[in-house]
């Protein structure tokens, strides 16, 4: 059986991402789990997602987990690159243009 | 007179339909049946199975689109998997799918419609978009029997007095900032009462050992009402109660420093005062469009007070008033899958593609095809 997969591209980057059979997936993933907003705010979390079962479909509900979270990752860290180069050039104009 | 029946397929004797609802905290699934021939008395709609979970979450806390579109997500396929096996039927006797295309929150709704598609996928059925205010009002109309009210829709979301002409639900009034239910649940967070089972319904029993009304705006405009101003003006009264903040001479006794009134009495003025706006408007548009037949729908709806009050007067116009318990008030996916049932036996097709959901969809936005 094949396994899912998932392509970003825009105009200057394109990304592959693929799953490894071989490795442990789980339907509880790094990043489709509560917000830290409702976790301090002392949640019990009664909305986990079920256990797989033992089918291809199960096996698919896990691969999908893994494939969200490395995407939620990646482009996680591509915003937060983003912003930090928005926030230099302020940075940058404040200095030479004294924030005009 | 308009045919439920024109698009019916040969030797098929009733329709069944599955609703999906998720359009705010409660993620809901129901599943009905029509007997071919117009809905009436004798010819009811049956309920196959309708069942909700809600996202619930700490006092003091609202629901975020996240963290609510998470839950819907998580629970989705479990209670599909529930409502069929309550209905007792399988998913080849299904006629169409039908879920909530707006308006509300996006992240749920996009949770849900997700589902539907993936479910018509999977089974080879049409899909068919719903109005949710449409689906409240057809369930109110089939479960109470009141033919042409005068609708008032008073939930979290919306607050709207409707009358129905020409094929469309016409808009007659409605807030012009936040809605009703948005305006209690607000000011259950400011009381850090709980959410569970809903704040509107904790508000209600904290009203109930209320009695000593305290005055606040009263905002009706013309047709419309506005309510984000009665709220900023209790809060602050709460608050300074909460803070004792003996400066506010309103709040408490200049000599004594004793509360001249009671977190119940806050809820209990709040509820009055609410209520009393909308019965007004509801008196005024039935006097427009000569009815006297009053609907309420809307998880406020359930609110026993309010019905009292429009009770009252509806019956000094001697007409009748006319509500459903938390079963069909609350949202829920029964009423999704009688409306879009409704829509799909009027011929009404979808294209995969159109079948997407928005966060603004008015309701006289919908062509009512199945009523004169």
């Amino acid at each position: 059986m094949s396994t899912p997969s998932a392509i970003y591209s825009n105009p200057s980057t394109t990304k592959h991402f693929t799953i490894n059979k071989t490795d442990k997936h789980t339907t509880n993933g790094k990043t489709t789990g509560p917000s830290q907003f409702v976790l301090d705010a002392g949640i019990i979390d009664k909305d986990q997602p079920s256990t797989p079962n033992q089918t291809y479909l199960g096996d698919l509900r896990s691969q999908v987990t893994t494939l969200q979270d490395d995407l939620n990752e990646f482009l996680t860290e591509r915003m937060q690159r983003e912003n930090s180069i928005g926030k230099e050039e302020e940075w940058e104009k404040t200095l030479l243009d004294g924030g005009e | 007179m308009v045919s439920l029946d024109n698009f019916v397929k040969p030797g098929q004797k009733s329709y069944i339909a599955i609703g999906l609802e998720g359009s705010a905290n409660k993620l809901g699934v129901g599943i009905i049946r029509h007997k071919l021939g117009d809905l009436s008395q004798d010819n009811r709609a049956e309920v196959l199975s309708n069942i909700r979970d809600t996202y619930i979450t700490p006092p003091g806390e609202g629901f975020l689109p996240r963290d609510t579109a998470r839950h819907h997500r998580n629970w989705v396929v479990r209670l599909i998997k529930n409502s069929i096996k309550d209905a007792g039927i399988k998913p080849s006797e299904l006629d169409c799918i039908c879920f909530t295309k707006g308006p509300g929150m996006g992240a749920p709704l996009q949770s849900v419609v997700i589902a539907a598609r993936t479910l018509s996928q999977l089974w080879n059925l049409p899909l068919i978009g719903v109005n949710h205010c449409i689906g409240h009002i057809e369930m109110g109309r089939e479960i109470t029997g009141a033919w042409n009210p005068v609708v008032l829709y008073v939930s979290g979301g919306n607050t709207q007095v409707i009358a129905y002409s020409n094929q469309r639900y016409r808009i007659f009034g409605e807030t012009l900032d936040i809605a009703i239910g948005n305006c209690l649940d607000r000011f259950a967070r400011t009381l850090k009462i709980p959410n569970d089972p809903s704040p509107g319904y904790n508000i209600e029993q904290l009203a109930k050992k209320g009695s000593k009304y305290i005055e606040l705006p009263y905002t009706v405009k013309g047709m419309d009402l506005s309510m984000s101003g009665i709220l900023a003006y209790i809060d602050q009264l709460a608050n300074d109660l909460f803070n004792k903040n003996y400066s506010n001479k309103f709040v408490f006794n200049k000599e004594t420093k004793e509360p001249n009134f009671t977190i119940e009495d806050l809820c209990f003025s709040l509820q009055e005062t609410l209520f009393a706006m909308l019965v007004e408007i509801t008196e005024r548009a039935m006097a427009h469009v000569n009815t006297t037949q009053v609907l309420i729908v809307g998880g406020v709806g359930c609110n026993e007070r309010l019905q009292k009050m429009m009770e009252l007067m509806v019956l000094d116009r001697n007409g009748s008033i006319y509500a459903t318990d938390e079963r069909f008030c609350i949202d829920n996916g029964i009423m999704i899958a009688h409306a879009g049932l409704l829509e799909y036996r009027m011929g009404q097709k979808f294209e995969f593609k159109d079948t997407v959901c928005t966060q603004k969809f008015r309701t006289d936005e919908v062509l009512v095809r199945w009523r004169d």
